[in-house]
């Protein structure tokens, strides 16, 4: 029965084992479902009656040690589970002053196959029962398909369990269970009142349960069951042990446990006030010291009801909190602060190790070992950055978050059959505030010369630019007002594809061909200006710098790629400062390469087929002078996979950024100063 | 058996009226001298069906000073007594030669007293009755084995407010109910010497409210009209932290170990832990019950079994469960306000 791998660490192998096992994906979960929290499952909704059509089955799960438990649960009659076993039972959710109905159906299968039924504590208001046979605790359904309805007015918001009432001993134990969950009629970001609002997007669950597979096994091949010989072995949240509660809601590793238990937060900011709210439940026998790390958890319900004292806030702030056998416990869970905002309000964990570093020097890396040579730490102490891991260790972390164990500090049931880290734990993973940024860790430039400064100084708003001349080269021969090819003595970082536009004393001539030879095929008299002779060796300059920043190591999966970016242009080539530029100002365009559309080579030169104009807002193209505008930030939603390199350039993305001064009737030259370029992006 | 305790259900509720009536009045009119007199005896519970156990438990001698006349009863006798009453209670050691007994009732401040009474001896304790509350009383002799194998009750200081368990009109109620949690492994229970178990190998078995499992368990259940406040004193005599699971309405817990809350809260599963006490009010609904039995309250920790499969007694649906109902049309329900257990014979000077 008991088939036990040992267990190393983190050994993700384990987990891709079980891939290889059983490569069909869950489909316990409505589409479009959140790879992490709670997700509620549909059900129907008509005429204020929601409607849960729920069968009782039985199944398998899978334990990270390599073990099967047979399960009994609850599962979704609906489509497209169609009564597909899963564990624990669907997350039934409705909203205050609905009437819900919930139809069981009893398809137990197995020696010992028996009536069951569902009860709901914590509503008060009456469950009425029909159909099906009188129980001890209410009707039942019969085995071989019988039926029971339940119906009630869900009265009180909050976190509700609801299990079988028959057999408890051994249906509970079984796995008979499942979360209700009343949303206010106030709002569904509420959790009770006005005083527990929190952020949608960030509502988790996380449903404890223990099990005995020996008591399992003997419901499965029909032995005795007794249920005072109770020795639990695995240790559950969601239906799941560590680690696999970390994996993503419906993975396909774990097709008939659907949801994950992964906790993930931002640090608060001015607008980003509210917090997470995670719902506790014991759906099981034992109570659960449940310990979360990193920071203090708020109690603000037991049992659907809100902890006030005559009307007033009493919720408690726990870095361990026991959740009963049978009970619910909401809590709000914030990432605040070492730091305050302006108005000294705290707000932000904002060490940084540029503006705001550590009062103590890190510890060298080359001291540090890991357990198994993995850790989940970034090898930098500051939120959002990466640091340096000694040679050979096997970092999880993909830019810089942090995680924390939330744990059952019964420490044996931090385990999987004895082998831990496992059983009750999850991790509590703080994403840095707007997700994962990441400063450019190569540039190239691909129309222009370096004036001074490098990459580094692009990753801190600060005083320091990497700044940008425009190419120049010379005529080798002279020129009439009307000849069309200019003989160059370099092509070098002029564009080598592409129209351009260059300036030849006060005459701005088009390059439509010859691009990256030395003999250029020109349109003359362009944007305003006039044609005219120009003498041998006459400076050749263009009239756009364009540089790209490379930002590497971005993990496949990410979303929302947003461009952050900051500069100014200054008149003239040399100079240590910044001369005055306020009168017809350069253009500024940024453009990102969509590697899609004709690979690396789509974005070498600063004409390439490959960049992708960043789209609005803000507009495009800016106009900059020598005044230097706030940072500039465009979004690009949804997948960011076509901006993301693949092979030669995995997890590359390339910003172009390309300015043009080509307006005036004498254009002069200016130079372009960039100050701060990031990219952030939602973490896979 | 089942008959027979249900008929004496129905003589003690006739009891509380009488009491209930003369006590109507608002507050208890002064504090009483009660003298409480028990022994510790060997004998016989029967926890469920015709399934019986040897216990050592207390019980009342009908003569004094002798406790051939005392039946032991698990738990032990309810002793009620009133705030502010002058309490002595005397037990007289009658356990096998060998096993000294200990009187011990935590969150009662004794009178300075040794607690111990040897074999044949008997220990006498007093204590003022300062503050109302929901107390165990117990043996710790034999380290604690005393207690497991029967050696508790109930003790509760009531009000000096008829009617509230607390001084503090939120703990008023219409009706009450102590319930003493516990639990017997018959292995144990049956050993000539308790001292000789060793008890890492204690696996109850039998789980208990007022020493009866289901189904003998429902003569606790408890009667309650819509709308009355039900105080449910529970009492964790047992090893194990117990969590009590009532459907149909929430529990509003207002103390632990015999002080008042000042956070009290809701609950529907409450976790009462071992050698605690704690005191709830739950209302009844004026709406039907989830089945006919009423509202189910039950051990969440699924101890809800008799027996085990390795004796051939297992049973499931058993162990520690009871109801709320609503009072069937001929009973004549306990509704006053005010009203107040006393099932034990106390003797009085008042």
């Amino acid at each position: 029965m008991i088939k036990r791998n040992r267990w190393l660490g983190l050994a993700l192998a384990i987990m891709l084992c079980v891939a290889a096992l059983n490569p069909g994906p869950a489909n316990a979960l409505p589409a479009g479902f959140p790879k992490t929290g709670m997700v509620c499952t549909p059900g129907t909704s008509s005429g204020g009656t929601h409607t849960f059509n729920l069968v009782a089955n039985t199944g398998y799960i899978q334990t990270p040690d390599g073990n099967s438990v047979l399960m009994w649960s609850y599962a979704n009659g609906d489509a497209p589970d169609s009564g597909a076993f899963q564990s624990p039972g669907p997350v039934l959710c409705a909203t205050q002053g609905e009437t819900v109905t919930v139809n069981l159906t009893n398809n137990l299968t197995g020696p010992q196959a028996e009536a069951v039924s569902v009860i709901f504590p914590g509503q008060d208001s009456q469950v009425t029962a029909s159909g099906g046979a009188p129980g001890l605790f209410t009707n039942e359904a019969a085995t071989g398909s019988g039926t029971v309805s339940y119906s009630f007015v869900a009265s009180q918001p909050g976190t509700y369990i609801y299990q079988s009432g028959t057999d408890v001993s051994k249906e509970v134990e079984m796995g008979l269970y499942g979360a209700l969950i009343v949303r206010p009629a106030a709002g569904a970001n509420l959790a009770y009142d006005a005083s527990t609002q929190f952020d949608p997007g960030r509502e988790y669950m996380l449903l404890l349960a223990e099990i005995d597979p020996a008591l399992h096994h003997a419901v499965e091949v029909g032995a005795p069951y007794d249920f005072n010989t109770l020795r639990n072995r695995y240790f559950t949240i969601n239906g799941r042990s560590f680690p696999d509660t970390i994996q993503d809601n419906g993975t396909g590793l774990l097709p008939t446990q659907p949801y994950g238990a992964m906790v993930r937060i931002q640090p608060n900011s001015p607008t980003n006030t509210n917090p997470a709210l995670i719902r506790m439940l014991n759906v099981g026998a034992d109570n659960h010291p449940f310990h979360p790390h990193g920071n203090h958890t708020r109690q603000i319900a037991q049992d659907g009801r809100p902890i006030k004292v005559t009307g007033s806030d009493a919720s408690t702030e726990h870095f361990g909190e026991t959740i009963g056998a049978g009970q619910t416990e909401d809590f709000l869970i914030r990432w605040d602060t070492q730091a305050t905002d302006s108005a000294g309000l705290p707000f932000n964990d904002n060490w940084d190790p540029n503006s705001n570093p550590l009062p103590v020097p890190q510890p060298l890396y080359a001291n540090l070992t890991f357990k198994d040579g993995n850790t989940w730490y970034s090898g930098s102490p500051y939120l959002g950055y990466k640091g340096t891991l000694p040679t050979g260790a096997n970092s999880q972390n993909i830019c810089g978050e942090w995680y924390f164990p939330f744990h059952s500090h019964a420490l044996n049931e931090f385990a999987n059959y004895n082998e831990g880290f496992g059983g009750m734990g999850t991790l509590l993973r703080v994403d840095p505030a707007g997700g994962c940024f990441t400063f450019p860790a190569a540039s190239a430039i691909v129309g222009g010369v370096l004036k001074s400064g490098s990459v580094t100084a692009l990753a801190v708003n600060d005083t320091n630019y990497y700044q940008i001349n425009p190419k120049t080269t010379t005529l080798t021969a002279a020129r009439t007002n009307a000849q069309t090819t200019l003989a160059v003595s370099s092509a070098a970082g002029f564009p080598a594809a592409g129209s351009y536009f260059v300036r030849v004393d006060n005459e701005v001539m088009q390059v439509t061909g010859g691009q990256g030879t030395t003999t250029w095929t020109v349109t003359r008299a362009q944007l305003g200006t006039a044609a005219a002779a120009h003498a041998s060796a006459a400076v050749v300059s263009a009239l756009a710098n364009d540089w790209y920043a490379s930002f590497s190591s971005v993990k496949a999966g990410a979303a929302n790629l947003r461009v952050t970016y900051r500069g100014m242009n200054c008149t003239g080539t040399t100079g240590a400062a910044c001369a005055a530029l306020t009168t017809n100002l350069p253009q500024m365009t940024l453009k990102v390469c969509n590697w899609t559309i004709s690979g690396a080579a789509g974005c070498a030169t600063a004409t390439s087929n490959g960049w992708v104009t960043l789209p609005a807002p803000p507009a495009q193209p800016q106009s900059i002078g020598s005044v230097e505008p706030a940072p500039s930030t465009w979004t690009l939603p949804g997948s960011a996979a076509a901006y993301i390199g693949t092979g030669a350039n995995q997890g590359q993305v390339r910003v172009l950024v390309h300015t043009q001064r080509w307006t005036a009737a004498n254009p002069a030259t200016f130079s372009t100063w960039a100050n701060f370029l990031s990219i952030a992006y939602d973490l896979p | 058996m089942f008959r027979k305790t249900k008929i004496l259900i129905r003589i003690w509720l006739a009891a509380v009226v009488v009491i209930g009536a003369l006590a109507l009045n608002g507050s208890h009119a002064f504090a009483a001298v009660v003298t409480v007199e028990l022994c510790a005896v060997p004998g016989t519970a029967t926890l469920t069906g015709a399934f019986s156990v040897p216990i050592w438990g207390f019980g009342i001698p009908t003569t004094a000073n002798d406790c051939s006349t005392a039946t032991a009863s698990l738990p032990g006798p309810l002793i009620a007594v009133n705030e502010g009453d002058v309490v002595t209670l005397t037990v007289h050691n009658a356990l096998p030669a060998g096993h000294s007994l200990r009187l011990e009732a935590p969150g009662i401040a004794f009178n300075p007293g040794l607690p111990d009474a040897a074999s044949g001896a008997t220990v006498s304790l007093s204590f003022t009755a300062g503050a109302p509350g929901t107390y165990l009383y117990e043996s710790g002799g034999d380290a604690g084995r005393q207690e497991a194998m029967g050696l508790y009750g109930a003790l509760v200081v009531n009000s000096a407010t008829v009617g509230q368990a607390y001084d503090n009109v939120s703990t008023a109620y219409d009706v009450s109910s102590v319930l003493v949690l516990s639990q017997v492994d018959p292995v144990f229970n049956n050993m000539a010497d308790p001292n000789s178990f060793n008890m890492n190998n204690y696996l109850a078995t039998y789980w208990l409210v007022n020493g009866k499992a289901y189904p003998d368990s429902a003569a606790s259940s408890i009667s309650a009209a819509a709308g009355q406040r039900i105080l449910l004193r529970y009492l964790n005599a047992g090893y194990d932290n117990t969590s009590m699971m009532l459907l149909g309405m929430h529990q509003r817990v207002l103390a632990r170990d015999g002080y008042l809350r000042g956070n009290p809260f809701m609950a529907n599963s409450e976790t009462i832990p071992a050698g605690g006490t704690e005191d709830a009010i739950a209302i009844m609904p004026a709406t039907a019950a989830p089945s006919a039995n009423g509202f189910p309250l039950y051990n969440r920790n699924l101890h809800v079994t008799n027996g085990s499969v390795a004796a051939l007694t297992y049973a499931a649906p058993g162990g520690m469960a009871l109801f709320i109902h609503a009072p069937a049309p001929d009973q004549n329900i306990v509704s006053a306000p005010g009203s107040f257990h006393i099932f034990v014979p106390l003797l009085t000077n008042r």
